[in-house]
Parts: C-alpha cells; sequence; structure tokens
C-alpha cells in the first residue's frame, strides 16, 4: 500500500503512516528548504480505499461525444465487501456504463448532449445543469479538486492525461466509474421506481474510495452525529443520478430534468438553507454555479429526495414516481425508519415527523419553533396552535434545557406564528392586525381565540362565535370588527340586547334572573351589567346584582363578567402603559431619530420630551443619579474656570497695580508694600490650596473620577470659595470668560446646593444640565403623544392612534463616529429631527484640524451628510430651528449676515423701521422671525437642491416646553401625512415659503 | 508668548513632523526589498488551491430578525455569541445550531460582542457608549431578559469594538469613537488604562476595532478612523509602541496574526494589509482590482486569519468575502460563489479557536458555519 502511495505522490512528499497521523496543516509551508519544483496538489487519500484505474482506450462512441471509457479495477478492499459484486456487476457491460447510459438516454432523447453532462455531473459534483456542462466539467478538473471529475465531451484526451498524471485525478476517475457503475446497476433494475434497497447497497461501495467524503469529514468533524462520513457523500450523488434517471424514464424534457435535479439536490444539501426553491426555478444559470457537492445528509436520505421538494413540485413528483417510495405509514419522513411507536417530532407547519436522528437536520436552528426548514416564515397549522410551546420528551433528550427553552420561547413568541388577523371576522369584518393586538392584549381578552366568525357586543362586552350564543363578557368597547347586526347570534326571541337578538338560553337567563321581557323589550346593557329599555333613560337594574345570576349561567353555560373587568372603557383602547409582547413592538413603534450639531440643544429637546411625555416618573432613580453626579462634577468644572479666570484677573489687575506704582512711585513709596501682593482677585491660602487642586485634577482630564467622594470632602470647601469675595468678582466679569456656557450661571447661583451630598436634582436642573448621560451616547425613550384639549374631539375616533408608540433617538452627532458612518443602524427610523441652533451664525467652533468654523455652518455640513446618506433615501426630514430666545436677543446687535451663507439676508423692512415700536407682530414680524424664516427657507432649498423633496420646518425654544410638544406633534402629524400622502395636497406645509417671497435676493 | 505665534510655532512643527513622516516612509520603501508574496513568487510558493468542497457551508443559524453586526466563538470552539440590530445578542450551540440565550439588550444599537474565556459571560458595546456585560448564568427577571450584570461606563463614544484578555476574565479592552481604547477591570467596572485621549500619540479619530495578541496578551492593536493602526503596550498606557501608517482609508478592523509577530488590518480603501508588529513594515497588501462602475471601491469589513495564518479571510462591503493566500497574495476562493453564501453584506468573521470551522455573520440576519472540507480538518 505504501509503495502504491509513494507512486502516487510526487517525490518529497511524506507519506502518512496511518490516516489518523495526517495532519495536512499548511503552517508546515514555513518550515523547510524550499522545493524548486510546484508543489503537488494532491487530495490526501484514505489508503484502505484506494481503488485504481486502468485507462482503456477510449472508444469514440459517436462523434460529438466520445467520451472516455476507463475500466475501474478496484483495489481490494477490507471494508467494503460489496464491491466484487459490484464490480461485476459494472463489468457485466462492456464499455463503461455511463457512456451507455447516456447514449441510450440520447438516443431516445435526441439531440441534447446536456444528459450526459449531466449524468456525469451528478455523478461527480451535482454540478449538472443542461447545457453548459462541459465547461462546468472541465472548471472542475481545473480547480483541481479532481475528486471526481470525468468524461468530458470534447478535448477528453487532454483532460484525461491530465487527470492521469495526478495521483488524486486518478483516484477520482475511479471513483467515477464507480459511481457509473452503481448507476448501471440502477438502470438495470429500471424505471422510476427505483428500490431503496438498491441505494443502500450502492452506497458503501461508492463511498469506498470517493474523494468527497473526505472533503465530509468536516461536517462530521463539526457534529456529533452518527453518520459516517463516507455514507454521506457517496450517497447524495448516487441519489441525484436516479432522479434524473427517473426523469430520462419519464422522457421529461431533459432541461426541466436537470433544474429538478438541481433542486432536489440543494434541498437535500441545505436542510438548513433557507433559500426557497423557487428561486432556484427562475434562476437555473445561478445554481448551476451553486450547487456543489456537498451535503450533510445521513445515509439513508436516498429516498427523502422525493419528499423534501417543495409542495408543487414534490408531488408531482410522486406521482411519477408511483406508490414505491411513499414513506410508510409512522416513519419517519426523512429516513422512512421507525414506525409508530418510535418519538418523533411534527413540523407545526406542515405535519411532516421525524425521528430524533433526523430531527435536527430536518429543523435547521428552528428560529420559530418547531418547522422544517422549507416552513420557515410561513404560518402555523392552527389545530397545532395548542400544542405550541410544549416540549416533547424527545428535544429534551436531544437538546440541553437552555435550548429548548429558547426554542419554545422562539415558538410561542414569533411573529408569524400568532394568529393570522385576516383569518378572524369580528361582525362580519375581517380585523386588521391592529384590531387583533388589541383585542389579544385588552386586560379581559378572548380566550383561545380561534380563526372564524365572531361577533362582539361592543357595549356589553359580549362575544361569541357568530351564530351562536355568547361564550365569553371580554373587555367592552374594544374598536374591533365592524358594528353588531341583529342576527348575530341567531337568536329567535325577538328580545333584543344592544341590538342583537338573544338566543332562548340568554331569554332563559333574564327571565330566571327576574328581568321583565315581555313585550319583546329591546334592551340596552352596559358593561358592569345594568340594563334599559331603548330610548329610556332610567336604568331598570342590574343583570350581575343579583346573587343567582351566576349560578343561573353557570346551568345555562353562559359567560359571566370576570372579576378583573375593566369598568371605566377609556383606558382600553390607550395600549402605553401596558406591556406588549416584542413581536408586535416593532409593529407599533415608530422610530424618530433626532440629532444636531453639537450645541444644539437635541439634548434639552430630548429632556424636554421626557418631562413632557413620561409623565409621572420622568427620570429613573439610575438617572437621577447619573444625572447629579454630572451637575455636580460640571459645577466643580464651571468653578475651575471661574478659578482660572480669577488668576488672570489678578495677574492683569497686579500689572496694572506694577504699571500705576511705577508710574506713582515717586509720589507715594510707602503705601506700595501694603499693596503689593493682594488685589480684589487674591483668594486666601486655604481655599488656593484647593483650587490649584482643582486645577491639576482638571487639567489631568478625570474630573469624573473624583465623584461622588469629592462632594462628601470638599462641600464646605465649595461654599466658602463660592462666597469668596475674589470668585464673586471674577463672577461679575463672567462674559470675559469664553469656557463658561451660558447655562453655568444658572448652576453657579446654586452651587452651595448642589456641591451637597444630598443634593437632588430638579426637573429644572436636569433640563439646564448638559448632556443627558455622562456618558453622552444614544439614548431613548418610548412615548405616546397624550390627549391635549384642541384634539380631544376630533381624533377619539381615531383607533390607530391611540396604538401608535413612538420611539425617540437622540444621537450625538459625534456619536454617529466619522462621516456618519453609523446612520446605516437607523435604517428603520420613520422620521429624522434635525436641530439647529439660530443662534449659531456667529459662534466658531474648532472643526478637529486646527482652523475654527462657523458652527452653523459646520452644522449645515452635517444635515448635508445626513440628508443625502444613502441609507435615508426617502427618508422624511423635521429641521428644528432651536434657541429662538438667543436669536431674538442677539440679532439687534449682531447681523445675521455674520455667517457667509446668510449674506443675502437683506429684509425689507426699510419702510417699516419707522414705526417699528409701535406696530403688531402680526402685520409686521420682527427681525428675528424675519431671521427665522429666512433660515428655514435656506434650508429647504439645500435640502430640496440635495433631494428634490420638501423639508418640514418648526421652531423651538427648548426651554419651552409648550414649543417642544408642538414640534413633536408636528412630527407626529408628518408621519401621520406620509402614510396617507396621496390625499395631501402640498399647500397645507408651506405657509412658511408664503412668507418668504418677502424677501428680496 | 501670544497666540498667534504659538500657531505659527504649532503649524512649523507639523510641517515639520509631516516631512520626517514622508522621509520615514521613503526610507522605509528603500528598505523593503519585497514584499510576502514577491517572496513567495521566488520561492516557487503556488497558491493553496480550493476545491468546491474544500470549504462548505455546514451550519445556518437562523434567528435574529436584524443585520447581525458581530460575533465571537467561545475559546472551547463550540459556543457563539453575535450581536444583531434587533437589539439582541444570541448565544448558540454551534453543534446543533440551537439557541442558548437570547439576551434583550437596553440599547438596540449594538456594535460589537465578546464572549468571555471562561465562557460563563459575553460583553456587548454599542452606540449607547457602555459595554455591558451579561452574566449568562444570572437568574432571569419576571420578563425573561437576562439582567445586565455589569455597566464599563466612562467612554465618551460608541464602543465599536471589545475583547476579552485572553485567559483573563477580568480584564476587557475596548476600543470607542471617543479616539481611545480602555482597559477594564470588569469585576470592579474601573477603568485601568486609558489608551489615546489625553495622551498624545493615541489616535487622532475614532478607533474602530482592537486585537490583542494571542501570544503575548500584553500587546494589542487598534485600528482607527484616521488610517492608522497602532500598537499598544497594556503596561504602558501613555504612549503607542507603534504607529502604522500605510492605508488610505478607515482601518475598519485589525487582527493578529496566529504567531503574534503580524497582524492584518481590513481598510476602507478596499485593501487588506499585513504589517509586521518588530520592524513597523508592511509586509503585504492585499488588493483586488474591481471594476465597479461607478468607481465606489468596496470595504473591508471584517478579517479572519485562518489557524495557520495560510488564508485570510475578508469581507467586503458588495457582499463578497475573499479567501487570501496569505503568502502569494492570490485570492484563491469567495465565499459569495459558494452554494448557500450569504444574501448580503458579511459583517463579522471568526474562527473556532480550533481552526477547523468560519462563522459569518451577516446583514441577511444569518450566521453561517463553513468548514473545511477535504481533509484540511484545519488550514
Amino acid at each position: 500500500m505504501k509503495g502504491l502511495l509513494s507512486s502516487m505522490l510526487p517525490v518529497g512528499v511524506p507519506i502518512p503512516h496511518s490516516q489518523d497521523e495526517v495532519e495536512y496543516s499548511f503552517a508546515m509551508e514555513y518550515h523547510g528548504p524550499p522545493v524548486t519544483y510546484d508543489l503537488p496538489r494532491a487530495v490526501p487519500i484514505d489508503i484502505k480505499r484506494i481503488p485504481t484505474a486502468a485507462v482503456v482506450a477510449s472508444s469514440s462512441l459517436s462523434d460529438k461525444l466520445s467520451l472516455p471509457v476507463v475500466q475501474p479495477l478496484l483495489a481490494p478492499d477490507p471494508s467494503g465487501k460489496k464491491h466484487p459484486k459490484e464490480l461485476i456487476q459494472g463489468s457485466r457491460k462492456i464499455v463503461s456504463p455511463t457512456s451507455v447510459i447516456t447514449f441510450d438516454q440520447r438516443d431516445r432523447d435526441g439531440p441534447d448532449c446536456g444528459l450526459s453532462g449531466e449524468f456525469s455531473s451528478s455523478g461527480t459534483l451535482a454540478f449538472s445543469n443542461g447545457h453548459d456542462q462541459s465547461c462546468e466539467l472541465s472548471d472542475v478538473i481545473d480547480d483541481g479538486s479532481g475528486t471526481l471529475a470525468f468524461s468530458n465531451g470534447h478535448d477528453q484526451s487532454c483532460e484525461l492525461s491530465d487527470v492521469i498524471d495526478d495521483g488524486s485525478g486518478t483516484l477520482a476517475f475511479s471513483n467515477g466509474h464507480d459511481q457509473s457503475c452503481e448507476l448501471s446497476d440502477v438502470i438495470d433494475d429500471g424505471s422510476g421506481t427505483l428500490g431503496l434497497s438498491n441505494g443502500h447497497e450502492g452506497s458503501p461501495q461508492l463511498s469506498g474510495g470517493i474523494g468527497v467524503s473526505g472533503s465530509l469529514g468536516c461536517c462530521n468533524n463539526r457534529d456529533e452525529s452518527h453518520e459516517s462520513s463516507c455514507s454521506s457523500g457517496a450517497l447524495r450523488p448516487s441519489g441525484d443520478c436516479k432522479e434524473s434517471l427517473d426523469f430520462l424514464n419519464d422522457i421529461n424534457p431533459p432541461d426541466w430534468g436537470s433544474t429538478e435535479s438541481i433542486q432536489s439536490s440543494h434541498f437535500l444539501s441545505s436542510e438548513i438553507s433557507s433559500s426557497k426553491g423557487d428561486d432556484f426555478n427562475n434562476d437555473p444559470d445561478c445554481h448551476a454555479k451553486r450547487t456543489s457537492i456537498v451535503t450533510f445528509l445521513d445515509a439513508e436520505s436516498n429516498d427523502s429526495v422525493n419528499e423534501e421538494f417543495g409542495p408543487g413540485e414534490g408531488q408531482v413528483i410522486q406521482e411519477q414516481r408511483g406508490p414505491g417510495t411513499k414513506t410508510k405509514k409512522g416513519a419517519c419522513y426523512r429516513c422512512s425508519k421507525g414506525n409508530r411507536l418510535t418519538d418523533k417530532e411534527a413540523c407545526i407547519v406542515c405535519n411532516k415527523k421525524y425521528c430524533s436522528n433526523c430531527v435536527l437536520r430536518a429543523m435547521g436552528s428552528m428560529p420559530e419553533g418547531r418547522k422544517c426548514v422549507t416552513c420557515i416564515g410561513l404560518p402555523i397549522d392552527e389545530s397545532k396552535r395548542e400544542s405550541l410551546g410544549r416540549c416533547s420528551r424527545m428535544l429534551k433528550r436531544l437538546l440541553n434545557e437552555l435550548e429548548v427553552q429558547q426554542i419554545m420561547n422562539a415558538e410561542k413568541s414569533c411573529e408569524t406564528n400568532q394568529l393570522q388577523a385576516d383569518l378572524i371576522y369580528v361582525n362580519g369584518q375581517r380585523l386588521c392586525p391592529e384590531e387583533l393586538v388589541l383585542l389579544q392584549s385588552c386586560p379581559n381578552p378572548p380566550k383561545k381565540l380561534k380563526p372564524g366568525r365572531y361577533w362582539y357586543d361592543k357595549v356589553s362586552g359580549f362575544w361569541g362565535r357568530e351564530g351562536q350564543k355568547p361564550c365569553k363578557i371580554i373587555s367592552p368597547n374594544l374598536n374591533v370588527g365592524g358594528t353588531i347586526s341583529a342576527n348575530a347570534s341567531n337568536g329567535n326571541t325577538k328580545v333584543f340586547i344592544n341590538n342583537r337578538e338573544i338566543t332562548k338560553s340568554e331569554l332563559r337567563m333574564l327571565q330566571l334572573v327576574g328581568v321583565q321581557c315581555a313585550g319583546n323589550p329591546h334592551f340596552w346593557v352596559n358593561a358592569d351589567g345594568s340594563y334599559q329599555e331603548e330610548g329610556q333613560k332610567n336604568i331598570k337594574g342590574h343583570i350581575w346584582g343579583k346573587a343567582g345570576t351566576k349560578l343561573v349561567c353557570a346551568v345555562l353555560s353562559l359567560p359571566v363578567p370576570s372579576k378583573t373587568t375593566n369598568p371605566c372603557g377609556e383606558e382600553v383602547n390607550n395600549l402605553v402603559n401596558r406591556p406588549v409582547p416584542y413581536y408586535l413592538e416593532h409593529r407599533a413603534l415608530q422610530k424618530i431619530l433626532l440629532t444636531g450639531y453639537s450645541g444644539c440643544g437635541t439634548s434639552t429637546i430630548f429632556k424636554q420630551a421626557k418631562i413632557l411625555y413620561n409623565k409621572p416618573i420622568p427620570f429613573s432613580e439610575d438617572e437621577r443619579q447619573d444625572i447629579k453626579l454630572m451637575i455636580q462634577s460640571n459645577v466643580y468644572k464651571y468653578l475651575g474656570i471661574l478659578l482660572e479666570g480669577c488668576e488672570r484677573f489678578e495677574e492683569e489687575s497686579l500689572d496694572e497695580m506694577k504699571k500705576k506704582q511705577s508710574l506713582d512711585q515717586f509720589d507715594d513709596v510707602g503705601n506700595v508694600k501694603e499693596n503689593e501682593e493682594k488685589t480684589i482677585y487674591s483668594i486666601g491660602p486655604r481655599l488656593k490650596a484647593f483650587s490649584d487642586w482643582l486645577l491639576k485634577v482638571m487639567v489631568s482630564g478625570n474630573l469624573e473620577a473624583i465623584f461622588p467622594a469629592a462632594t462628601r470632602e470638599y462641600a464646605p470647601l465649595v461654599e466658602e470659595l463660592w462666597k469668596d469675595t475674589a470668585i464673586q468678582a471674577t463672577y461679575k466679569r463672567r462674559s470675559e470668560l469664553q469656557m463658561l456656557p451660558v447655562v453655568a450661571s444658572y448652576f453657579l447661583e446654586h452651587v452651595v446646593d448642589i456641591s451637597r451630598t444630598d443634593y437632588e436634582p430638579t426637573n429644572e436642573d436636569i433640563l439646564h444640565a448638559e448632556g443627558i448621560t455622562s456618558s453622552n451616547g444614544l439614548a431613548c425613550m418610548d412615548f405616546s403623544f397624550p390627549k391635549s384639549a384642541n384634539d380631544d374631539g376630533s381624533e377619539t375616533a381615531d383607533q390607530n392612534d391611540s396604538l401608535l408608540r413612538y420611539q425617540l433617538i437622540r444621537v450625538h452627532a459625534k456619536g454617529l463616529g466619522e462621516n456618519c458612518k453609523w446612520l446605516e443602524m437607523f435604517e428603520d427610523i420613520r422620521l429624522v429631527i434635525f436641530c439647529v441652533s439660530l443662534s449659531d451664525y456667529d459662534q466658531f467652533c474648532d472643526d478637529g484640524s486646527g482652523s475654527f468654523v462657523n458652527k452653523m455652518l459646520a452644522s449645515k455640513r452635517l444635515f448635508e451628510s445626513i440628508v443625502s446618506h444613502p441609507t435615508f433615501d426617502q427618508m422624511e426630514f423635521l429641521l428644528i430651528l432651536n434657541k429662538f430666545d438667543l436669536l431674538e436677543e442677539k440679532i439687534e446687535q449682531v447681523p445675521l449676515t455674520r455667517c457667509e451663507w446668510f449674506d443675502d439676508f437683506n429684509p425689507v423692512r426699510s419702510h417699516h423701521s419707522s414705526n417699528r415700536n409701535s406696530n403688531s407682530v402680526n402685520s409686521n414680524p420682527s427681525l428675528s422671525q424675519l431671521a427665522f424664516y429666512y433660515i428655514a427657507i435656506k434650508f429647504k432649498r439645500l435640502f430640496n437642491s440635495l433631494t428634490g423633496r420638501k423639508l418640514y420646518v418648526s421652531l423651538a425654544n427648548a426651554w419651552e416646553p409648550a414649543t417642544v410638544d408642538e414640534a413633536l406633534r408636528y412630527a407626529k402629524e408628518i408621519l401621520k401625512w406620509d402614510e396617507e400622502r396621496e390625499n395631501l395636497s402640498m399647500n397645507e406645509l408651506s405657509n412658511y415659503s408664503t412668507e418668504a417671497s418677502s424677501f428680496s435676493h | 508668548m501670544s497666540v498667534a505665534e504659538l500657531k505659527e510655532r504649532h503649524i512649523a512643527a507639523t510641517a515639520t513632523v509631516n516631512a520626517l513622516r514622508e522621509r520615514l516612509k521613503q526610507k522605509r520603501t528603500l528598505l523593503l526589498d519585497t514584499d510576502v508574496a514577491g517572496y513567495a513568487r521566488s520561492q516557487g510558493r503556488t497558491p493553496v488551491s480550493f476545491g468546491p468542497t474544500d470549504l462548505v457551508c455546514c451550519r445556518i443559524l437562523q434567528g435574529h430578525t436584524g443585520k447581525v453586526y458581530s460575533l465571537d466563538w467561545t475559546p472551547e470552539k463550540n459556543r457563539i455569541v453575535s450581536a444583531s440590530q434587533d437589539g439582541r445578542l444570541i448565544v448558540w450551540n454551534a453543534l446543533t445550531s440551537q439557541k442558548t440565550h437570547a439576551i434583550k439588550l437596553p440599547c438596540a444599537w449594538v456594535m460589537t460582542c465578546a464572549f468571555s474565556p471562561n465562557g460563563q459571560s459575553v460583553a456587548c458595546g454599542g452606540l449607547d457608549s457602555v459595554c455591558s456585560i451579561f452574566n449568562l448564568n444570572s437568574p432571569v427577571d419576571k420578563d425573561g431578559n437576562l439582567p445586565v450584570s455589569r455597566m464599563l461606563s466612562g467612554h465618551k463614544g460608541y464602543v465599536s469594538s471589545c475583547q476579552y484578555v485572553p485567559d483573563e476574565d477580568t480584564h476587557l479592552i475596548t476600543s470607542s469613537g471617543d479616539q481611545t481604547c480602555v482597559l477594564w477591570d470588569v469585576t470592579t467596572g474601573q477603568r485601568l488604562s486609558v489608551f489615546g485621549g489625553e495622551f498624545p500619540s493615541g489616535h487622532t479619530a475614532d478607533v474602530l476595532s482592537v486585537s490583542i495578541n494571542g501570544s503575548n496578551s500584553k500587546m494589542f492593536v487598534s485600528g482607527s478612523c484616521d488610517a492608522t493602526a497602532r500598537l499598544w503596550d497594556t503596561r504602558i498606557a501613555s504612549r503607542a509602541v507603534r504607529t502604522f501608517h500605510g492605508h488610505e482609508g478607515d482601518v475598519n478592523t485589525v487582527k493578529f496574526f496566529p504567531d503574534g509577530q503580524r497582524f492584518g488590518t481590513g481598510s476602507g480603501d478596499g485593501t487588506c494589509r499585513l504589517f509586521d508588529m518588530r520592524t513597523g513594515h508592511q509586509l503585504q497588501v492585499y488588493h483586488q482590482q474591481h471594476a465597479a462602475a461607478d468607481g465606489e471601491v468596496p470595504h473591508v469589513t471584517s478579517i479572519a486569519f485562518s489557524i495557520s495564518g495560510r488564508l485570510l479571510f475578508a469581507a467586503y462591503s458588495n457582499n463578497d468575502c475573499y479567501v487570501w493566500d496569505t503568502l502569494v497574495a492570490k485570492v484563491v476562493l469567495n465565499l459569495r460563489s459558494l452554494q448557500n453564501s450569504h444574501e448580503g453584506r458579511i459583517t463579522c468573521l471568526g474562527l473556532s479557536a480550533d481552526g477547523s470551522a468560519l462563522c459569518t455573520g451577516s446583514w441577511d440576519k444569518n450566521l453561517k458555519i463553513w468548514a473545511f472540507g477535504g481533509d484540511r480538518r484545519e488550514i
């Protein structure tokens, strides 16, 4: 054996001593002397199973297609006992079995050479596409895999010699013939009803030398399962061959045949694949490429070729095959083994049953619970709804507890497994998904809802199947389905409750409870059981008030209201405060992204929104703690800035004094020494030490690290420092300190309180604090708009509105990364709110490269890059122009044209200026308003030039809750308009553009 | 000294630095007589040949409902954690392809995840600027969610990447959009060292990726939007050991070569490069000419080395996933052309600890496990 091997391997390649020791690590390439010749690309060989092949002179069987004929010579094989027999069968044919088959078929099917190719390829690599098979094959050979490539139509001799030169190639060759041997067997047996047994017999023989089998080692390696590597690889090709044979025998169009066989192989090989069969039908080119040799099937999978087709084709083929290949009743669908008594798991969609060996392969990773891979994404069999989430013993045995738990969770909670809304009719009207959500998430939902037709009495909450008496009293006042019809419960008593003719048993109940039912009355029953006659005002009594009612109901099997019934109907339609199942979350949630350049006030808007819409507890305890620390460290920072300023002022005044002194020197020598080192900005030595320490900490950059410990230690010192005259004097000159932010004064005024350990930030404090969290990362909040006074009347009927939850996501511009790299994470956003600070037009910031840029221009640049980001193609944008109050303050002093982008701001107001002080705002907008309109137009034009669409603009002053509320409600409107766009006239939105006409350009 | 004067001097100094850098680059190119591929060719090396069966998809991990952004294997090779845009971390059993944990995250915008060396906990980070640690053994709360066992907060920007220090369950290194990398003590939640940031010689833009040297866990390398990769010693936080220039775009991903002497980078300029840690030289560029109509170069999103280092797996933003022969710098396989390949961009790659399998995560919401075929159990 060794000699044989060494003759096949080139010189210099070490011969593996035993299969187990072989480790073909490419790391070896780093060691050893460089070789002067090409290293052979030998596919390692299983020594025990090497069949050798002798080449027979190729007999030209056809002009078109001359196939090499190789008579397989099998090496003595200790493992494969069946070889001799197979060999005999194979050599019964005079020529190579492959060619025989091929030409037989060719004769029958006419001049389509695709078939032979298909044959060989299915035998070899499951390549097989009717056309261009030759090229494919040569590809295979070029790839050097050499596993099973054989018999190419044209230029066969060359290929042949190639293959022969290569050791592994030869192997491959003979393998090919091995394969075909088996094929011939199959053909001898004839017809489409290929016995299972045959396939099985063939398989070990086949597996004998096939290089492919080795390739599958990987999966076995990865795989705890039982299958032997050899058989798994070997069998599949044979299965494929049979497949194509079938088609030949049925004289199907060959192309079809090949597609089918590919499909089958595809399904076979990809019991874990999610691809749909349809794709493959439409795209034959694609699978020609994609189909490769590898499968991960068990040896027994031979016959699952039939079963694993997509629904349509599968049936067709099964019919063709006849009864012979049908699975036994009670056997596993994949391996056809076992009987009724063996444990099996059924697919919850198609009810195929799999034994424990096959279930994991057939169902893959079960993202939607126990479904075959091909059934993923399909709604479940309704009769199996009961068993959702109930695990069988078999799964428990196969998988660990955590895995089972995850599968069951997925099964219960994944969206496709939920009840289909369009299968449920309430009062004759098909439900939409939102209505179903409402129905199922109400406090008192109908139990075990099944597809069907139901009636629902919205006033009293009675619920029943159409044509039947009520079976349940659910929450009333749900906005689902249509209006109830009189014959909903198919009653014939002429007594009506809430416009429904009641059934006999209900009437009995009413009579037993003592309700007067004479004269066919029309009752009006409320959810709490109080009833009145139609058209009358006075309540006649309570049905549920009497003790015996429930007993009577029980006897007549009528429903009684549950204890948890929520009597007030108003809250029912409100989903906000209720936990929503995960699968519903994304449907009901409208995501809004809030972003803008740094310092534009997005964090204030976000916090304001929290205070506005998270009414009872806007900030959790953790958040408050976080913000507290942030405020405290910020206050220390502000103090540090003050101290720095203080030092600067001290130096300046000392300089000045010195100058003065030098002038006064001659007049007054005596006084100089007393004043020498003291100015109004000097601080005492103890405070000096503290301030030095503080400045040092600030410079080192870990101010946060000293909290909260600092508050305990230094609170008294801070107090002392703040009250120090030097600091106060500095504070008075705070406008000269560039570093000090505007909000600093708000906190510095309260610095004594804030620096205490027991300080609790108020909402106002939180609003003023810089940022939301200390990390300044992404922040998001879920909210819904509470019904405000003005839309009370018009929108109560809008039931979808109450279902809508919004998520406001605030991201710092820096948090999106360089060039907004991470915007792609926000593809499910519905609306982007971009915030711009109106007061930025005269401010400058460092753009990172050392040069200063106008903040408004920086904002514009960010806006451009976000708007034109591919992720936000066709996205709606709302621009919030923030800090209007600051603009008002500033605009009179600093002209808007300070920013070069606004250099053509030239409001026509010369003729108004004379009576500016007296006129009303309406007729004559103030300069700041004009500036706002102007900026809005600027951005709109920019947006339009970038996207060709309209930009929505809103004005806000983040300190004022009302303006933020207005802006966010505007956002809500935009989302709504977006949905009903076609009904919308563009005029509604453009109230700003009319204003714009007053500008001259 | 006035501000203007200072500025002038600063500009002058910057110019000098750039000139010096240029000279250094020139000197380097002079010294570089060959690259790996040239040498390998001169030695008669030929590319690894890949048959159609040599790398095959053997498992598909389905269950995420959003784009998969990150994955990590346990050292003991049979479990994978993956992070997705659906706001969940999923822990998979790679052998059965089943989920063992599905962790709902407090912040859905997750960008990275990592398995601890002992396999007991997972870490993740994202746009919330926090690195969250979940202990897989802790009991679930009433909603069935696994509680966060530790929040590592302190970054001022998104957490782009995190990796546990090998064999130390208590130490973790993160990289962040705030231009720093941080070494954390997981048990206390404290920052042990900050690399970059205040200190000079740190990155000057968002750090996107870190990789810790497998053979010397004191060294790690980081890749950043400033188009450089930097080598750090965890014992010396104050400065980078070495800065590696060469890329012309963001360095999206870095990965140490298995021998710990080199590392690979993948960049927005569409190339992968191999750098030598000790000499600071670039050893090889892995670049494939793309004939894209719009001239857009596909970015490298993620890279991984095979266990011997002979193969470099590189995923690109155009859904390609090339297998490079690191020696001859030739593409030997494109995962996209294989059966069962991903339908979306591959965002993350990872090799199991024993090198026998490759896991890929993609925008098509699936993860796939590829195993080496033939008798090449590992390459």
